[in-house]
């Protein structure tokens, strides 16, 4: 799994020469590609992994996008301002999906064939979950003294951190089933710490 | 987004918030959740020995939308039977509410919400 996706070439659209279909130009006539269909691992160059380095992902990201900055195709033809600013716009999607957890987690799974949409219609009724989360929101709502609320905030985000741990093991374990069942209990977690923050934030807002 | 008239009073002034003794044979709970928002839906309903919901109380932690939902699905179940409450649509109630396109899934929770309690409503009396 930690290794990286073969090479896959096409042709420049300039010269014809071979350019692989991550390469942002062309090694032949250095002409800028268009973003072509890549996984967002692919993309930004990176091993597919729930436990990403995420400075190196950050300095991929700004690596490329320094490459790809307006100033430098200034005096070139419109398509390839087009393609450069299509480029761009693949590895802003691709770092925004990789750099949240969440949306790692979802992404990497779908990746490697077990879809979990956090997107969709679809209803759970994972009872287990619902009734921790319900009970949780109940002693949230009901919360009431900074103390309390601030003590429920921070228990919210050590879930968080526990559960993507969780994640990480389930997916370097190949258990794609349970790493599936994780993501969503950590969409549920988020929301809650989110919540609990908010309500922190207001609570310290008071007189 | 603007949220509609409908869900904003139901938003304010939600009905039948709050909890039916769970234990209790003539009451169906239905437990649900939406993971595309997070959100956590209660439904419960009460049958009378005729088969009428006499009662529904709700508890939602999730946007305006599925608070209203939730909420009208209470009003409209009271004084139906398990097989009129079974037939709401979440259609019905995005229609309702005028729930733009990417609130609708609050709806569908509504309707699996209702659709739950009266599993387990028929599951506890046999």
């Amino acid at each position: 799994m930690n290794a990286p996706a073969a090479a896959q070439i096409v042709s420049c659209w300039s010269c014809k020469g071979p350019v692989a279909t991550r390469a942002l130009f062309c090694s032949v006539c250095g002409a800028v590609q268009g973003p072509g269909t890549i996984d967002h691992f692919t993309r930004l160059g990176i091993a597919p992994s729930f436990d990403l380095d995420l400075d190196a992902l950050q300095r991929q990201y700004f690596g490329f996008q320094k490459r790809l900055h307006p100033d430098r195709f200034a005096s070139k033809s419109s398509k390839e301002k087009a393609l450069s600013q299509a480029q761009a716009t693949s590895l802003n999607e691709a770092y925004e999906a990789l750099k949240d957890p969440l949306k790692r987690a979802a992404y990497l799974l779908n990746h490697l064939g077990h879809p979990v949409d956090l997107t969709a219609c679809g209803t759970i009724n994972d009872r287990e979950l619902l009734m921790e989360q319900m009970e949780k929101r109940e002693a949230l709502a009901e919360a009431t003294s900074p103390d309390q609320i601030a003590k429920l905030a921070m228990e919210a985000e050590s879930e968080v951190i526990a559960c993507q741990c969780h994640i990480s093991a389930a997916i370097n374990a190949s258990h794609l089933e349970e790493a599936g069942h994780l993501t969503i209990r950590l969409k549920y977690l988020a929301k809650l710490a989110e919540e609990a923050r908010a309500k922190k934030t207001r609570a310290l807002r008071l007189p | 987004m603007a949220y509609s008239d409908k869900v904003i009073d139901h938003y304010e002034h939600p009905r039948n918030v709050g909890a039916l003794d769970k234990d209790d044979h003539a009451v169906g709970t239905g437990l649900v959740g939406a993971p595309a928002c997070g959100d956590v839906m209660k439904l419960q309903i009460k049958v009378s020995a005729e088969g009428i919901i006499e009662d529904a109380k709700f508890k939602t932690f999730g946007c305006g939308s599925a608070i209203a939902s939730s909420s009208l699905v209470t009003e409209w179940v009271k004084g139906k039977t398990l097989d009129e409450a079974a037939s709401i649509k979440n259609t019905d109630i995005a229609h309702e509410l005028a729930l733009p396109p990417v609130k609708i899934h609050c709806s569908v929770l509504a309707e699996d919400a209702i659709k739950a309690a009266i599993a387990d409503y028929k599951k506890k009396s046999g």
